[in-house]
Order: structure tokens, then C-alpha cells, then sequence
């Protein structure tokens, strides 16, 4: 079942149309990434959705239930990590905790566990003690994460996580994420970070200019646009020999030599490799690497919008 | 429940910050021991005299003046030394007796007496009252003196003095400061005032960060409701004026000996000029999405509303004109108030017509701050 349903969200600042018509769902134990350069309408999307932003129009269901931005027990079920730390920081970490998991209605000494138990989750148990102000941007960011834990939600909403933050507290970051998907949560994405989709997001909705252009799992969405993998073959040997092998198989595109090997372009390059090496050992050609890239969700960007993710 | 929540958690934040701390706690008690020093009636005034010991007349004026106690006398050699210590305020002001005083009133002429004072010296002013009160009685003993033989007619003018009469320092006719009232107990109502304004107002920088940091949205994403979260937060404001006051209160009753007359009136008064405080608080936070406007603009209203409110420099020294204006402010009849219950021992009842005005602000200013920080704390 889908734990956030999401149908014709609007939203617009005076002239500017933030957010038309957007439309999704994630499922449980699902990331979903919104993927899309700065300004594209992400922020606005993600604050109507936890109901921190009144809504033009649309509709929003979290655990089957309509939400409003003064739902409560929709809102009880969201666990929102804006993108800026929104945190104390004269105030240790663990009293940040506290005080959020209060308002989430927790009593003074549950309070007290969860914040123990979730600065454990985003490691900074070690840290929970010092004042938040003395916290690298990192840090800042995984505390952040964190005091949108303390309610146990079911869908955990971020927005840009990992902007700008060091590799050790972005690996976290990501660690922390997948540990709760397994555990069932689902988690609403947004980056403009195009790898970060890539790894963590089963499935990605593509925003611009507050419009859903694309969305699907990766490959379904590189599909859409036609791409097709790139597949190198370091060799020796006859290479002349296995461009001509290479190109009898009938899913392969264009094939080429170069220097040190052959290169082609071919659908579903997983499925036809071991067909490809077996048409080029044919010849009696060694092969010494075999390197695949699949199409990027970069080019599928740049197919749909006619721009670069990032400039 | 939520609502105490996040009000304590305002006030905690409020006096925990290490420069609010000096500014809210450590101040306060510094100004109103200084002002105490400044202002009070306590302190003796010194006059200095010239020209004083020429003849048993001119002593006579001069023991005339150290009546009461509050005066005492320092004899200055001439005119000239006289000028420089009051000019340095080493005296409040100087007496200067001319030579042939005695002599000319011995034989049948008048005497003309220069008296120095501070411009701009509350003391001074203070002086120069008690000065104003005590030389036309003297005078009015030497003109009965003149109607016979001169030393004859002055013993029995002097005996004729109503025995015990003194003249006390006034200006409307009532004492404004009644004798034996500690110095403190005129600047601690000023400062509770002023104090109590200024704070609330400096610290509405933090309903700007709530805003600017994104802690209200986050606040809101939780199931709180907007109504509690503006609740909390108002709360907040209100404990953030009362503590202040509170702690002014409290402190120079302890440290100082501060009388604040009858609780319940005093205790009203503080509660009411809290909501006063917290509600434009919430206005003035509500208003900026910036925290140094708020600085700046917290700044110049709290001083400027106390200065003009009579709790910098007492309303009863103020002009004609300036204490008109002064009715606008929430701090004259706050002080008006604190006066008649630390003064004049007033009770509830004595000091309702101000409780009404500032019942009225109190009203005015809390519900508006209200509306605009449910406005600004969460847009639509
Ligand atoms: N409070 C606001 N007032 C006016 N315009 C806004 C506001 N918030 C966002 N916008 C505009 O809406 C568009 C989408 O912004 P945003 O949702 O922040 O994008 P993203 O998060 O994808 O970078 C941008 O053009 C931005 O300028
Ligand atoms: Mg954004």
C-alpha cells in the first residue's frame, strides 16, 4: 500500500507557479527521489507535503488518510527534515531532541529515550551533549535528521540532506536512510544531486519548473529517453575480427575499434554481455576488462528539458 | 501542556544566552543601586556658603539652612572658589553672602543673597527648592525686625516662629519623596519599568530566529496545533516580562530593602506592564524578518518610551509639556502606580485608575502582538 499519494499539488508565489500539478505516490519501505535543479520546486512540494505549507490545490493521503496542513494525525505519522538544520543552537542536542519529541507528544521520559536512541542512529550519541552550535555542518545535518525520527514515522520526508556536507556524514546519512527503508519507512527525497538518485532512490521523479517531467525507476526511466549502455572491452587479438562478431548480434548498436579494445553501444547491456564475450573470444581475442556504463540520469534530464541538472 | 512546554522553553533560552544573562540580571541591580546613589532623597545635599560667618545674621541664615538635616553646609572662602565647586559638582549649589550683609540689614537696607545652582542636576533642582523655601522665611523674621529697635524686634520676631515648623522640599505641595524613604525605593519602580519594557522587546529577536531558522515550521510539522504553538509562544513573551520584573523586584527588596507596599497592587502592576512588554514584543518580532532591526528598533522604543515614560529621570522633574506626553506612554502611569504604592502606601484600590490604563494597553497591545505573531509564524 502506498504510504504517501500525492495528486495535482499546486502552488504559486504571486507569479511564479512553484508547484503545477504534481502527482506521485511512494510505497512502503520505498525511496523516492525528487530529482531537479535549484529553484524546480522541491522545497514547495516537500512543505505542502508535511503540511508546514498551506496548498493551492491538490490532494495529499498519508497512511490512506486526506492530509491537511493542520491534520494531526496525518502529521503524526510524517517525520519532516527541512533543509536547513532548523535546530536550537544554544541548546545541546539531546535538549533539541527533547523538546521536538515533546511536541510530537512523547511523555518526559520516553522524550529522553528517543533522543538517546536516535542520536544513536545518525551516530552522534558521542556528540548528544554539546551545544549544537559547536557542531560541524555535517553534524548539524545529521541532528537534523534525527529529531525527524523521533516519532517513529512512516514517512520520512528530506529535503537535499547531503548538500554540502563532508563524505563521512553523507555516508551516514545514506546508511541511516537505508536502514529505515528496511525497516518499512518510506522516504520522500529530494536532491539535485544526480548520483545521490541513482544510489539511494528506487524509484525518481524527474521536476522542473514545479512540473513532473518523468518518473520511474532508473533504468525505466533511461528507457524512455532510448539510451542505450556503453560497453568497452580492453583486447588483444584480431580486433577487426570481433568488430564483425560483435556485430552480428542483433541487439548491438553501433560498434567500433579502438585501440586497446572495442567499444559498442547495446540495450540491455547486462543481459547480452555474456553473449558479447563469447562473440569476441570467438575470434581469439583475449579480453583483458569489460567495462559497462549505463546511461545517467543526467542525460535523461538533458533529453527532457533540453539543460544541463546543473550549471 | 505543550503550551508550558514551549513557553518554558522561551524563558529558558532567554536567561540562559550569556549576554542577555549580564544584560537582564546583572544590569538592573547595578543601575538601580547607581541611580539610587543619583537620585535618591537619602543622600545628603551639599550646600556650599560664602560669606557666611561675617556677622550673627548671616550665621543666623545659615543655620536656618541646615535645618532638617537633609542640607549640609560647606563654608567656601570666596566667591570664586565657590563658582568652581559647584560648577564640578563637588556641591549641589552655592550660597553667596555678600559682604555688609549684617551691616546692611542692621541699618535699615536690604540684603541681596546670589545663589548658584547646577543646570540639569535633579539634586541641584532639589537644593535650590529647599533654598527658595528657607531664605523667604528668614527674610520675612528680618522685615518684622525692621518695624523697631532692630535686635529687639528680631528676638521677639525670632520667638514668634512657630516652634517646631519646618519647611520641607516640595513642589505641588506633597512630598514627593517622604522623608525616610531609602533611595533605592524612588529608582528600583523606574528600573522594574524600564527594564521590564526593554527586555521583552530585545529579546523578541528570538521570535525572528524561530521564523528565520525554520524551528517554527518545524515546530508545526508536528501534530501541534497553530493555536498552540502561537499560545506557547505568547506565553512565552509574558513569563520572559514577568521574570524580569520579577527578578528586579525580588532582587532589591532583598539586596537593597526595596518596600513595594501592598503585594496584590504591586503584583497587578507587574502583571499587567508584562502583558504590555510581551505583547509589543510580539508585534515588534513579528514585524522584521531580520534580528538587527529588531535590535536597533528595540533599543530606541524601550529607551525612548522610558526616558519619555518618567522612569529615567523622575516624572515629577519633568516640564509641563513633556508629562502630557508622557501620559501616552504605558511607563508614566506604571510609575505612577509603583509611586502611590511605594510613596504613599496605597493599596488596590488607591491606584485602580492606572491599573484601568495600563488594563488598556495590557489589552491592546497582547491581542495585536497575538494576531501578528499567529500571522508571521506561520504563512499560509
Ligand atoms: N516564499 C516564497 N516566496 C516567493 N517565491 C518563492 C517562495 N518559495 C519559493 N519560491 C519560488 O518558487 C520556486 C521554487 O522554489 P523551491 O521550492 O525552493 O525550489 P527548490 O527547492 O527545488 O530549489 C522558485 O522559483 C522560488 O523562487
Ligand atoms: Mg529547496
Amino acid at each position: 500500500m502506498a504510504v504517501l499519494e500525492v495528486s495535482g499539488l499546486c502552488k504559486s508565489f504571486g507569479e511564479t507557479l512553484a508547484v503545477d500539478g504534481l502527482g506521485f505516490s511512494v510505497g512502503e519501505g520505498e525511496t523516492y527521489g525528487l530529482l531537479g535543479p535549484n529553484g524546480a520546486g522541491k522545497t514547495t512540494a516537500i512543505s505542502m507535503i508535511a503540511g508546514v505549507l498551506g496548498r493551492d490545490g491538490g490532494e495529499v493521503r498519508v497512511g490512506g488518510q486526506r492530509h491537511h496542513p493542520a491534520g494531526r494525525r496525518t502529521k503524526a505519522m510524517i517525520g519532516y527534515v527541512p533543509q536547513e538544520p532548523a535546530l536550537y543552537p544554544d541548546l545541546t542536542g539531546r535538549r533539541n531532541l527533547r523538546f521536538f519529541a515533546r511536541l510530537h507528544g512523547l511523555a518526559r521520559e520516553e522524550a529522553g529515550r528517543r533522543a538517546a536512541e536516535v542520536l544513536e542512529l545518525v551516530g552522534l550519541t558521542g556528540r548528544g551533549d554539546d551545544l549544537v552550535g559547536t557542531y560541524s555542518g555535517g553534524m548539524a545535518r545529521r541532528l537534523n535528521i534525527a529529531a525527524g525520527l523521533l516519532n517513529r514515522p512512516r514517512l520520512l520526508i528530506l529535503d537535499e540532506p547531503t548538500a554540502g556536507v563532508d563524505p563521512q556524514s553523507r555516508n551516514a546519512i545514506f546508511d541511516a536512510v537505508r536502514r529505515l527503508t528496511a525497516d518499512g519507512v518510506a522516504v520522500l527525497y529530494t536532491t539535485h544531486y544526480m548520483e545521490e538518485a541513482e544510489r539511494l532512490c528506487d524509484r525518481v521523479g524527474i521536476l522542473d519548473g514545479g512540473r513532473m517531467r518523468a518518473e520511474g525507476t532508473r533504468r525505466e526511466l533511461v528507457a524512455l529517453v532510448g539510451e542505450r549502455d556503453q560497453v568497452t572491452l580492453r583486447a588483444e587479438g584480431d580486433l577487426g575480427a570481433a568488430v564483425r562478431a560483435l556485430a552480428a548480434i542483433a541487439e548491438a548498436g553501433e560498434v567500433s575499434e579502438r585501440e586497446d579494445g572495442v567499444e559498442l553501444l547495446v540495450r540491455d547491456a547486462r543481459a547480452v554481455l555474456p553473449r558479447i564475450l563469447a562473440a569476441v573470444t570467438g575470434t581469439g581475442a583475449s579480453v583483458g576488462s569489460v567495462e559497462v556504463r549505463e546511461p545517467d540520469l543526467e542525460a535523461v534530464f538533458l533529453h527532457l528539458t533540453g539543460r544541463a541538472l546543473r550549471d | 501542556m505543550k503550551v508550558w512546554i514551549i513557553a518554558g522553553m522561551n524563558l529558558r533560552r532567554t536567561f540562559s544566552e550569556r549576554t542577555n544573562a549580564f544584560f537582564m540580571i546583572a544590569m538592573p541591580f547595578l543601575m538601580i543601586f547607581v541611580m539610587g546613589l543619583l537620585f535618591g532623597p537619602g543622600q545628603q545635599l551639599r550646600l556650599g556658603v560664602a560669606g557666611g560667618d561675617q556677622g550673627p545674621l548671616a550665621r543666623d541664615l545659615v543655620t536656618a539652612l541646615t535645618k532638617g538635616e537633609r542640607v549640609a553646609v560647606e563654608p567656601f572662602g570666596g566667591a570664586d572658589a565657590l563658582r568652581q565647586a559647584v560648577e564640578r559638582g563637588e556641591v549641589q549649589g552655592g550660597l553667596l553672602i555678600p559682604a555688609g550683609y549684617d551691616a546692611g540689614l542692621r541699618g535699615g537696607g536690604g540684603a541681596e543673597v546670589r545663589y548658584l545652582s547646577r543646570a540639569s542636576d535633579l539634586r541641584s533642582l532639589d537644593l535650590t527648592a529647599w533654598v527658595r523655601s528657607v531664605v523667604p522665611q528668614e527674610a520675612a523674621v528680618l522685615r518684622a525686625a525692621r518695624l523697631g529697635p532692630f535686635d529687639e524686634s528680631l528676638a521677639a520676631a525670632r520667638r514668634a516662629e512657630a516652634p517646631g515648623v519646618e519647611v520641607k522640599v516640595s513642589t505641588a505641595g506633597e512630598a514627593i519623596f517622604p522623608e525616610g524613604l531609602g533611595a533605592f525605593s524612588v529608582s528600583a519602580p523606574s528600573l522594574v519599568l524600564l527594564y521590564t519594557f526593554l527586555s521583552s522587546l530585545t529579546a523578541a529577536v528570538g521570535l525572528v530566529a524561530l521564523r528565520r531558522s525554520g524551528i517554527a515550521r518545524r515546530m508545526y510539522a508536528t501534530p501541534t496545533p497553530a493555536r498552540t504553538l502561537v499560545a506557547g509562544e505568547a506565553l512565552g513573551r509574558l513569563f520572559i516580562a514577568l521574570a524580569q520584573g520579577l527578578l528586579i523586584m525580588l532582587g532589591s527588596a532583598l539586596l537593597f530593602g526595596v518596600d513595594w507596599g501592598d503585594p496584590l497592587g504591586a503584583a497587578a502592576l507587574l502583571v499587567l506592564f508584562a502583558m504590555v512588554g510581551g505583547g509589543a514584543a510580539m508585534l515588534l518580532g513579528s514585524l522584521f524578518d531580520k534580528e538587527g532591526p529588531v535590535s536597533s528598533a528595540a533599543l530606541i522604543i524601550g529607551m525612548g518610551l522610558a526616558g519619555a515614560g518618567g522612569t529615567m529621570v523622575p516624572l515629577e522633574s519633568l516640564g509641563e509639556t513633556m508629562r502630557s506626553v508622557a501620559r501616552f506612554t504605558p511607563h508614566a502611569w506604571g510609575y505612577e502606580g509603583f509611586a502611590e504604592l511605594v510613596r504613599h502606601g496605597a493599596g488596590v484600590t488607591g491606584i485602580l485608575p492606572q491599573l484601568g490604563v495600563l488594563a488598556g494597553f495590557a489589552a491592546v497591545l497582547f491581542s495585536a502582538g497575538v494576531w501578528a505573531l499567529r500571522r508571521a509564524l506561520i504563512r499560509p
